[in-house]
Order: C-alpha cells, then sequence, then structure tokens
C-alpha cells in the first residue's frame, strides 16, 4: 500500500515537470541563436521585472535567445549556484548583477575557462568579467545625488547614508565616490554615522531613520541607495512631522515614490532606466559573440553612444525623478 | 529568590536592564517615552509572529513557513484592498488574513499529522510552496496606494503626546492590537485545559497521546494559530509600510525563532511562556535600536546581536547545569 502511494506520487510529479518543462518554449534546432542568460541579484522585484523588460525587448530585436534568470533571495551563494548550472548547460554569454563581488570571482573563471562570454552590471571593480557594463557614468551619478542632497538640504548640516547592504558593490562605490566628493566641494556637511545597510528593506529603513531622527537630533538629510530605504524614511518623517527638516533624496521606483514626492516627505530621486540596464548588456553580450570589438563611440541603437573606460562599459542615461515627471515615467 | 535563579528569563531580564542602562547612559533618548512607544510599535510585527512560534514551539515542533503564509495573506489582502478598497474595512481585513492565514496553517498540520514528516522538512516544503506560488501568480510586483482610510487607521493612537519639537506621538493602535494578542495567548496557555494540553504533548507526545490528548486536535490548533498570527502579522507589516512587497518577509524567520528562544522557549518542546518570549523580543528590538542610538557603526551590528544571544542563552544555561549538578551531587550523599 505505502510503496503504491510512493510509486503514484513519483509518477505524478514526473508528469508536472514534464508538462512544466513543455510549457518553456524550445529554440528552433536550425541555426541556433546565441543563447544568452542574465543573472540578476533577485528575481521578483519590481526593479529586475523592469530589467526583464528590456532583455526580452533585446532578445526579440536581435534575435537572440535572452532570457533572466537568478535566485529567490538576494543571496550571493544562489547566485553562484544558478551560475554553475549555466556554465554547465553550455550558454554562450552570462551577464550577472553580482550580489557581492568577491564571490563570483572562482566561478567567472571557469565560465572563461569554456570560453563563456562574461559581462557584469552594478560592478565596476568586478575581477574576471569581460566587460562591466553601466547605463551610467557611476562617479558623475554618485556626484549628482550629492548635489541632489545639497540642493534640497543646503550645503551643510548632518547627513547619514542608507546602502542595500555592506556587500553591494555599487551601492558602496557611490557612497565611497560621494563621501571624497563632499569632502571637497561640501566641506560643512557632515556624515553621522557609518552607512545604514537598510536600503532593500522598507520596514527596516523606516525603523532606522525613526532611530536616526533620535541619536542625531540636528539630522538634515538621508541619501538612500536601495529602491526602498528612501521610502522607508519618508514615511518616518511623515509619521514624525519631520518632512520640512529632513531632506530624503535617493533610488526609487517613480510609481511607488509619486505620492511621497507629492507630499514632499522625499524631495527627489535618482536612477536610470532599469530596462536599458537590461537591454544594454545582453547588446553588449551579442555585440562581442559576433566577434566585434567595443570602443567609446559605438551606438546602441535607441540608447546613446558608449564610453569605453578600461573594462567598464558606460552610457550616460541618469534619471532624475520630481514630483512632475514621477507619475510619466511608465515604471 | 532561589526559584528564579532558575528561571532564563531572569537573566534575559537583567541582560535587558544593562543594556537599557548603557543605552541611556550613552544616550539619553533612548529612555524617553516617545522612544519607546515607537519601539513598541516597530516590535508589534515580529512580536506577533513571535506568538504563533512560541505555541509552536511549545507543542514540540517548528514552523519555517509562517513568512510566507504571511507573504500569502498579505498579498490577498494587498490585492483586495487595490480592487474594492472602497467597500471594505479594518475587520473584514482582519478576518481574510486571518482566515486564509488558518487554512494554510492547518494545511501544514495536516502534512505533519498525518505523514509524520518532521515539522521541519513539511514547512520548509511548504515555505517553498507558498512562496514559490505566490511568486508566480504576483510576478514579484509590489502593491501599494491603499485606501485613505487604511492609511488612517494605522496611525490611530489611543493616546497623543507631543515631543519638545511638536511632533505627535503616542500609543498606537498597531502596539494595542499586539498587546490584545499577548493576553488573549497568554491566558489560552496558562489558564486553559487546550493550554496546558499543548505542554503536556510538546513535553512528550507519546505520553500524551496514552493520556488521552486528542493530538491531531492540537496540532490543527498549534499550527492555525501559527496561521492566524502570520494573517494578523502580515495586516500589521501592510499598516506599518502602506506596501506590500511578496519578497520582504520570507528569509526573517530565524530572526524570529532566535527570539523566542530567546525567551525561554525550547527548540525540544515543552517549555516557554508568554512573559518570556516578550522578554526575548524586547531584547532583540531594544539592542538593534540601541546600537543605532549609541552610534555604533553599522558593520558591528550583527557581531553584537550574535555575542548578545549566545551570552544571554550561555549564562542562564551554565547556571542551570550547575545548580541540577550541584543538586545531583547532595542528593547522592
Amino acid at each position: 500500500m505505502k510503496k503504491k502511494m510512493f510509486v503514484v506520487s513519483l509518477i505524478s510529479l514526473v508528469t508536472v515537470l514534464s508538462l512544466l518543462a513543455a510549457c518553456s518554449p524550445k529554440p528552433v534546432a536550425e541555426e541556433e541563436p546565441y543563447e544568452i542568460a542574465v543573472v540578476v541579484k533577485i528575481t521578483g522585484i519590481p526593479w529586475f521585472n523592469v530589467v526583464e523588460t528590456g532583455v526580452d525587448k533585446a532578445a526579440q530585436e536581435l534575435g537572440v535567445n535572452a532570457y533572466q534568470t537568478g535566485p529567490a533571495q538576494a543571496d550571493p551563494a544562489q547566485q553562484v549556484k544558478i551560475i554553475e548550472d549555466l556554465i554547465s548547460k553550455g550558454v554562450d554569454a552570462i551577464a550577472v548583477v553580482p550580489n557581492d563581488a568577491k564571490a563570483l570571482e572562482p566561478v567567472f573563471e571557469k565560465a572563461k575557462e569554456k570560453g563563456i562570454i562574461v559581462i557584469t552590471h552594478e560592478s565596476p571593480d568586478q575581477v574576471g568579467t569581460d566587460y562591466d557594463f553601466e547605463a551610467i557614468d557611476n562617479v558623475s551619478f554618485a556626484q549628482s545625488a550629492w548635489d541632489q542632497l545639497v540642493r534640497h538640504m543646503g550645503d551643510s548640516g548632518e547627513y547619514a547614508i542608507f546602502v542595500g547592504g555592506l556587500t553591494v558593490p555599487l551601492h558602496n562605490f557611490w557612497a565611497d565616490t560621494g563621501i571624497a566628493y563632499a569632502q571637497e566641494k561640501y566641506p560643512n556637511l557632515t556624515l553621522v554615522t557609518e552607512r545604514i545597510p537598510c536600503g532593500e528593506d522598507q520596514e527596516l529603513a523606516r525603523q532606522k531613520t525613526l532611530e536616526l531622527i533620535k541619536a542625531y537630533p540636528d539630522l538634515k538629510g538621508i541619501i538612500g541607495f536601495g529602491s526602498l530605504g528612501p521610502i522607508g524614511a519618508a514615511q518616518a518623517l511623515k509619521e514624525k512631522g519631520l518632512t520640512d527638516q529632513i531632506a530624503v533624496v535617493g533610488n526609487v521606483i517613480p510609481s511607488q515614490a509619486a505620492p511621497y514626492l507629492a507630499d514632499g516627505s522625499l524631495k527627489e530621486g535618482i536612477l536610470w532606466n532599469p530596462a536599458d540596464a537590461g537591454y544594454g548588456m545582453v547588446w553588449l553580450a551579442n555585440y562581442l559573440l559576433e566577434g566585434n570589438e567595443i570602443e567609446s563611440g559605438v551606438e546602441i541603437p535607441g540608447l546613446g553612444t558608449v564610453t569605453v573606460d578600461g573594462q567598464v562599459v558606460k552610457l550616460d542615461a541618469t534619471l532624475f525623478i520630481t514630483p512632475e515627471n514621477a507619475d510619466s515615467l511608465g515604471f | 529568590m532561589k526559584k528564579l535563579l532558575y528561571r532564563h528569563e531572569t537573566y534575559v531580564l537583567l541582560v535587558i536592564i544593562v543594556l537599557a542602562i548603557v543605552i541611556t547612559a550613552i544616550n539619553p533618548s533612548f529612555f524617553t517615552v516617545e522612544n519607546l512607544f515607537d519601539l513598541l510599535k516597530s516590535t508589534s510585527l515580529m512580536g506577533t509572529f513571535a506568538i504563533g512560534m512560541l505555541f509552536v514551539l511549545i507543542s514540540g515542533g517548528i514552523d519555517m513557513s509562517f513568512t510566507a503564509v504571511a507573504t500569502v495573506t498579505g498579498y490577498t489582502i494587498a490585492v483586495l484592498l487595490l480592487k474594492h478598497g472602497d467597500s471594505m474595512n479594518m475587520a473584514l481585513v482582519f478576518l481574510v488574513a486571518g482566515g486564509l492565514g488558518i487554512l494554510l496553517g492547518m494545511l501544514n498540520a495536516v502534512f505533519i499529522y498525518f505523514f509524520k514528516i518532521p515539522s521541519i522538512i513539511t514547512t520548509i516544503a511548504t515555505q517553498n510552496i507558498f512562496y514559490g506560488l505566490l511568486t508566480v501568480v504576483s510576478e514579484g510586483k509590489w502593491l501599494y496606494g491603499f485606501p485613505e482610510w487604511f492609511d488612517e487607521f494605522s496611525s490611530i493612537r489611543v493616546f497623543t503626546l507631543y515631543s519638545e519639537t511638536g511632533a505627535p506621538y503616542g500609543l498606537s493602535i498597531i502596539t494595542v492590537i499586539w498587546f490584545v494578542l499577548l493576553v488573549i495567548s497568554w491566558f489560552i496557555l496558562k489558564h486553559t485545559v487546550l493550554g496546558r494540553s499543548i505542554y503536556a504533548m510538546g513535553g512528550n507526545i507519546g505520553s500524551a497521546q496514552r493520556a488521552g490528548f486528542n493530538i491531531f486536535g492540537l496540532t490543527l490548533f498549534v499550527y492555525g494559530y501559527m496561521g492566524l498570527m502570520a494573517g494578523i502579522g502580515s495586516v500589521i507589516q501592510a499598516l506599518l509600510v502602506q506596501t506590500v512587497a511578496p519578497n520582504s518577509l520570507v528569509g526573517k524567520e530565524m530572526d524570529v525563532i532566535a527570539a523566542v528562544v530567546l525567551g525561554g522557549a525550547s527548540l525540544m518542546g515543552g517549555t516557554g511562556s508568554i512573559p518570556g518570549m516578550i522578554l526575548g523580543v524586547s531584547l532583540i528590538a531594544i539592542l538593534s535600536n540601541g546600537l543605532t542610538l549609541m552610534r555604533v557603526p553599522s558593520q558591528w551590528y550583527e557581531v553584537v546581536i550574535g555575542l548578545v544571544i549566545i551570552i544571554s542563552v550561555g549564562v542562564s544555561a551554565y547556571r542551570r547545569k550547575k545548580i541540577t549538578r550541584k543538586r545531583v551531587i547532595t542528593e547522592s550523599n
């Protein structure tokens, strides 16, 4: 009886799996298009959903088999695992948005041994990548973020920084760059504490903001990297009626930020269009697979011309999100 | 007095008092009514999950799926609020979230009881199923822009005070909900046959069964109660941040389990109490709050939290071991 039950459940499991497998489209066998896998930090969050629209668009326009995948949690180990699987599967190129730059080095090495092209995004100092694609110039992006902060809090006073995590390469690069820039250009700005890792968790960002207000009563600004930090901060300020005293700026998803921008609890957002990033990664991978050399001045159709700086290929598409345009950006 | 020394809770309380003194010495704004109320409001979410977890741990099980259950219930009410927000009210929101939570929790109980799969395996599996299906259905979309009455409810205060800068604060309705749940749960555990049966079941499931306890009924109740707390927790979270993000809870199970175990519940079952759990949750909350207030650099947060957990559990375990050993020696003489 028990054995029978086991067999039945096994058979049904196999059936379900094969049905699911049949659902996913198979590339046509003749003249196989390049297979380009985009591995994001975490699947199923709005940011990477928008990235995916760019990946899909590029797949269609360029005639390649490009798709997006990634771990369910922003976990470096799971990301490594997924890339290992893709290597054994034998894809032509892998484009990765790293959770932890260091953790990926060995697996990138392995990919290169197999002749797979490796592209990263949001990780300019990545070791082991062929090229790192950036939708923005990270140095000028970080500086613009600080300029934005100063526009709203004035050029003197105390401020704090939120990042998504202490190992997220880009957030910390922006923070480093911005802090150095501020020391030069805005010497009267004081950073009150080390950057706080709460930018990808709205509830935590809200709580940390409430604590910051008490720990640093003279706080005048918060700059948040990671798209939930500024929203959480704005909420805390609204709760405390401090929206006029403390200016919040940083990365936000326009449609979510719109009401906060409208009531002034959030002053301004800074970002780029994530769909451009998805499109750009696939475009670059395909361009390299076709045997081209990438150099400054090459144009990505619809996105603009790139600048190549060492291993970094960048566009300059910084997007400022204001109360006026937040509703009309389409994501 | 001697009896107090046996109690794990005493040590947790001591750690809390020491911690509070240290934090206040460094930053007096910790020990203010305003911070207390803010802290209570923020803690209500974790505290609500912890109630359910306490019941499950006492019964000798564990539930890794409650964050996924809360994600499903949270998402469901968010969709309803966005579609039919004008014709809904708070009671209905709690009813839907709580009811769905109970159902999913009981589903866990059925698997655990009938297939005799260890609860940790069952609930890891159901966590993946619940969360996975939700990701498929929701495509990971964040939901926000709830009706105004939902936002207004979250800012209700039982009484309102004003800080020096004129910012309003007070006892939030969210904290009150948590307190009510605490009192009800304390009563169930301490003063009902049902509550005592859960302890019996967790103490020794074989004996409890032979003594005539309805183990299936108890399993259903315990996991259903965890599901109810997950459902209510999801409403609290939606009230707190006015956004439902499918990925915001899954992955936080261990924080809740750690807090409950810190409060004296055993992973072996049979022990634990509401007051202990409150202490455990408070310790974690105060610690995280205090670290920012003490201006500790953020890189050190996790290290310090880990150290405090191990010290408070370690000291109490060591004391208990010493006391039992002394007793064994005196008795054998």
